[in-house]
């Protein structure tokens, strides 16, 4: 019976789950999505949670979604940028699109992300939510 | 271009590869093939095989470029720099896409492959989406209403209307655009080019003096992942690749006569256009508006047309046409170039291109 | 033996709410019989990309948050629910991923109705007791399933909470506990089934006020408790009425049990009931308070605990984490058709 990769998520968990980013040892820098070696040479990087709040640089409305979006649409896509400075891409949930703004600040949160029909796998991630009800 | 239900896509590259060789009356020596959707859409690798198979060429070597939606310009590139390197002396390339053998949402789901898989694919994002926030941004920094973006798709369809290959022929108003749907606010319909099933190809060769020369081919990547860049109002990749190669030929913008762009969304022709040098960063809505802007005769993406990983080889042909006076209006210049990209600003490859 | 208790507690409510006038708009009750009834102006819904695990890792974080804590000193998880997307699968695992556990962690999901999340606090206070883990912690976490049409649906709702179990920086001590338990099958739900069916009335004296009277009666007697030791006092509240009834049943004044009372504003989060009310009250006692707890889970049981609230529950109060006053403003309303298609309650090609 086909499925969706279930190898392919479970080793983004740490990601997926608590933002797992690299930083590296050398010069600081911190990359989301983790990276192997550094801009500046050295290949020592550590395992770095990002802070889960943060403000929203920018977003859309995407009405035109793939597969596995078309009961959820549209889909708020965003640009967060976290306390610290490291800027992440995500949805923007549980607030009314038209409300929004560049400025707000948003916090993360955890939920489902896709759904593998009846009987797959139910597969979670991180999204975004402004902090006070918009 | 369009919706070609009854062709299959080797079929349908076989039947335009022919036409090309019979054209060029060469002995082509190697086969590139720029396909996005091939395996995702029809199940098929080694697809360059099966189009020999069709045309009952003998063992050939076949090469199959992807990247992306750039896949078009990459074959070119592969191609030219065999030849360069004397590998060969006459070869073909061929774009193919059959992106209308699927739905709607699993074209999205294709195209979202171009994005990162883990992080922004599985979260929903789509290069619309991305093109869409681009959009956002850059029509804040400059202070332009939506109005100024839409003039692209009235450029586009106004020369459209001149290329007998387009997917859509006829001009439209600006309102047109204006009132059409959100697809991913700000961006609406008129935005966003059309996915078409298509297939060209063209035959590129050491040591003749007939057709147009390929004066320098240069690509660039913007490995940059999206959450991460600095500036959104830029295609990255593009200033590298056109630098590279305006500096290799030796020739200015202003001597562009003609350009093919990548406006598979209307803010990425924009933004080409000042990558290019064609327009000063911040101005391009302008220059677009006042309606004499050297590029995209063939209608672009908007109106010829996205055939995802062959329109790098459409580009190609349309150019050298358009230097050439053939099927379109000769063009005011010897000089012409081609901008093919992938995916959002990761990779851009330049053709240029003189008489 | 050095003294245990809740060292950090976590509330989460999702944002929106379908009214009671709202549902019986659609299968043509009376609303203002209803609200009389049951006592419920609105119910919490869950999100379409909610459910009890995003519910319970939402509440669990917070929990931490509240506490200071280490995750890595936290050695034992239960989840108590009736509402798993998976009937094989444990929510407490993903737990341990999502918080950021080690991997040498005691970890067991629980149903008892609506009572597996205080089973989770019985189980997690036995391993710290013994001293066999630092930290224990239970959620009691659901999204709660009623037939459409059916009065259940007015008050089945959504939400978790999580308490921290430990010896070291206790905010609540535990003094008592005491359960009283026995086959009466007042309300259960078949492998496969959907919804669950009740007993209607049957609910009521049989299973709820016999089990939690029957505990909360125990105890006192047991430690030689009074009403008036107690400054609150929280039941299971699967409607308005009950946990009042059984406030004068047990001759508990209103005013002890009324700040514990949420389900008139979120309805009924079955696991996460009685220890939102808990939540709540911690929220706002003072050191000294006492807390008589009363959790009810249909089958039927009750657990009872008592809890003396210590100095520590002013930091726990300050820790800029969200309180369950906060949560139940933070609300947006949702009309029957949204509430269908959240809950995923619509049938799609799968």
């Amino acid at each position: 019976m086909k499925h969706e990769s279930v190898p392919i998520y479970w080793r983004n968990i740490p990601q997926y789950y608590r933002l797992v980013a690299k930083r590296c040892k050398k010069c600081g820098t911190i990359y989301f999505p983790p990276v192997a070696k550094c801009k500046c040479g050295s290949v020592e990087l550590e395992d770095y949670e990002l802070p889960r709040e943060g403000r929203l640089l920018e977003y859309t409305v995407l009405y035109q979604v793939g597969t596995d979006f078309l009961k959820q649409k549209p889909l708020v896509l965003g640009l967060v940028e976290l306390d610290g400075g490291v800027k992440v891409s995500g949805q923007i949930v549980d607030a009314r699109p038209e409300r929004l703004k560049p400025g707000v600040k948003v916090e993360v949160v955890f939920r489902r992300v896709v759904v593998d029909g009846k009987h797959g796998l139910v597969m979670y991630g991180y999204k975004f939510r402004p902090v006070e009800r918009l | 271009m369009g919706r070609h239900y009854s062709k299959n896509i080797d079929d349908m590259a076989a039947a335009v590869l022919d036409k090309a060789i019979a054209d060029a009356k060469a002995d082509i020596e190697a086969l590139y093939v720029a396909s996005s959707t091939t395996e995702l859409a029809n199940k098929q690798q080694l697809l360059g095989v099966y189009i020999l198979e069709a045309l009952g060429l003998d063992g050939i070597p076949v090469y199959r470029v992807e990247n992306g939606d750039g896949s078009g310009g990459s074959a070119v590139a592969a191609a030219y720099h065999a030849l360069r390197a004397e590998e060969y002396n006459c070869v073909a390339v061929v774009g193919v896409d059959k992106p209308n053998d699927v739905l709607s949402n699993q074209q999205q789901d294709i195209y979202a492959t171009t994005l990162d898989t883990y992080f922004e694919r599985y979260f929903g994002f789509t290069p619309l989406s991305q093109a869409a926030l681009m959009a956002k941004m850059y029509l804040k920094k400059y202070e332009y209403r939506y109005e100024d973006l839409a003039q692209w798709a009235v450029l586009m369809h106004n020369r459209g209307a001149a290329n007998p290959y387009a997917y859509f022929r006829k001009p439209i108003k600006l309102e047109d655009a204006v009132n059409s749907e959100y697809v991913s606010e700000p961006l609406r319909l008129y935005d966003v080019g059309p996915l078409a099933d298509g297939a060209a190809a063209a035959v590129l060769c050491n040591n003749r003096r007939d057709g147009v020369r390929i004066l320098h081919v240069a690509t660039a990547t913007n490995p940059t992942p999206f959450n991460l860049r600095q500036d959104y109002d830029r295609l990255v990749s593009l200033e590298k690749a056109a630098e590279q190669a305006y500096t290799k030929a030796k020739i200015a913008p202003r001597d562009v006569a003609t350009a093919e762009v990548h406006d598979s969304f209307s803010i990425f022709g924009i933004l080409a256009l000042e990558a290019l040098g064609l327009a000063r960063r911040g101005t391009a809505p302008l220059v677009v508006k006042e309606g004499n802007a050297p590029v995209n005769y063939s209608g672009g993406f908007k109106a010829r047309g996205n055939i995802l990983g062959a329109t790098g080889v459409y580009q190609l042909v349309e150019v050298a046409w358009q230097l050439q006076g053939r099927e379109f209006k000769r063009v005011d210049g010897s000089y012409g170039l081609v901008h093919s990209m992938g995916g959002v600003d990761k990779i851009s490859t330049i053709v240029l291109m003189g008489l | 033996m050095s003294k245990l208790g809740v060292v950090s507690w976590g509330a989460y409510i999702p944002r929106y709410r379908i009214r009671t006038e709202e549902v019986s708009r659609i299968w043509g009750d009376d609303p203002l019989r209803i609200v009389d009834m049951y006592l419920v102006d609105e119910k919490s819904v869950e999100g379409i990309d909610e459910d009890a695990v995003t519910i319970a890792v939402e509440a669990a974080r917070r929990a931490i948050r509240r506490g200071g804590i280490d995750p890595r000193r936290i050695g034992a998880v239960y989840v108590g629910t009736e509402s798993k997307p998976y009937a094989v699968k444990p929510i407490s695992s993903i737990l341990i991923d999502a918080l950021g556990l080690t991997n040498n962690v005691f970890a067991v999901d629980m149903e008892f109705a609506c009572k597996a999340g205080s089973d989770g606090l019985v189980a997690a206070i036995g391993l710290v007791e013994a001293g066999r883990v630092e930290y224990g912690m239970t959620v009691g976490t659901d999204t709660s399933q009623g037939e459409p049409g059916e009065h259940l649906e007015y008050s089945a709702s959504s939400g978790g909470v999580a308490l921290i179990v430990g010896k070291d920086g206790v905010a609540a001590e535990l003094e008592a506990m005491y359960a009283f338990v026995s086959d009466t099958p007042d309300f259960w739900r078949r492998e496969g089934s959907p919804y669950p069916m009740h007993g209607e009335g049957f609910t009521g004296e049989p299973a709820y006020f016999r089990h939690v009277i029957g505990a909360a009666k125990g105890l006192m007697e047991k430690y030689g408790y009074k009403p008036s030791d107690f400054t609150y006092v929280v039941f299971h509240q699967p409607n308005g009425r009950f946990p009042v009834r059984a406030a004068s049943m047990l001759n508990i004044p209103l005013d002890k049990v009324k700040p514990g009372i949420v389900v008139t504003h979120i309805g009924n989060t079955y696991n996460a009931s009685a220890l939102m009310g808990f939540a709540k009250v911690l929220d706002i006692a003072k050191p000294g308070d006492k807390i008589l707890l009363v959790p009810f889970g249909s089958g039927a049981g009750s657990n009872a605990f008592v809890f003396t609230v210590t100095d520590v529950v002013k930091d726990r109060q300050k820790a800029g984490v969200p309180t369950v006053e906060e949560m139940l403003q933070d609300k947006i309303l949702v009309d029957y058709a949204q509430y269908l298609k959240m809950r995923k309650m619509i049938k799609l090609f799968e």
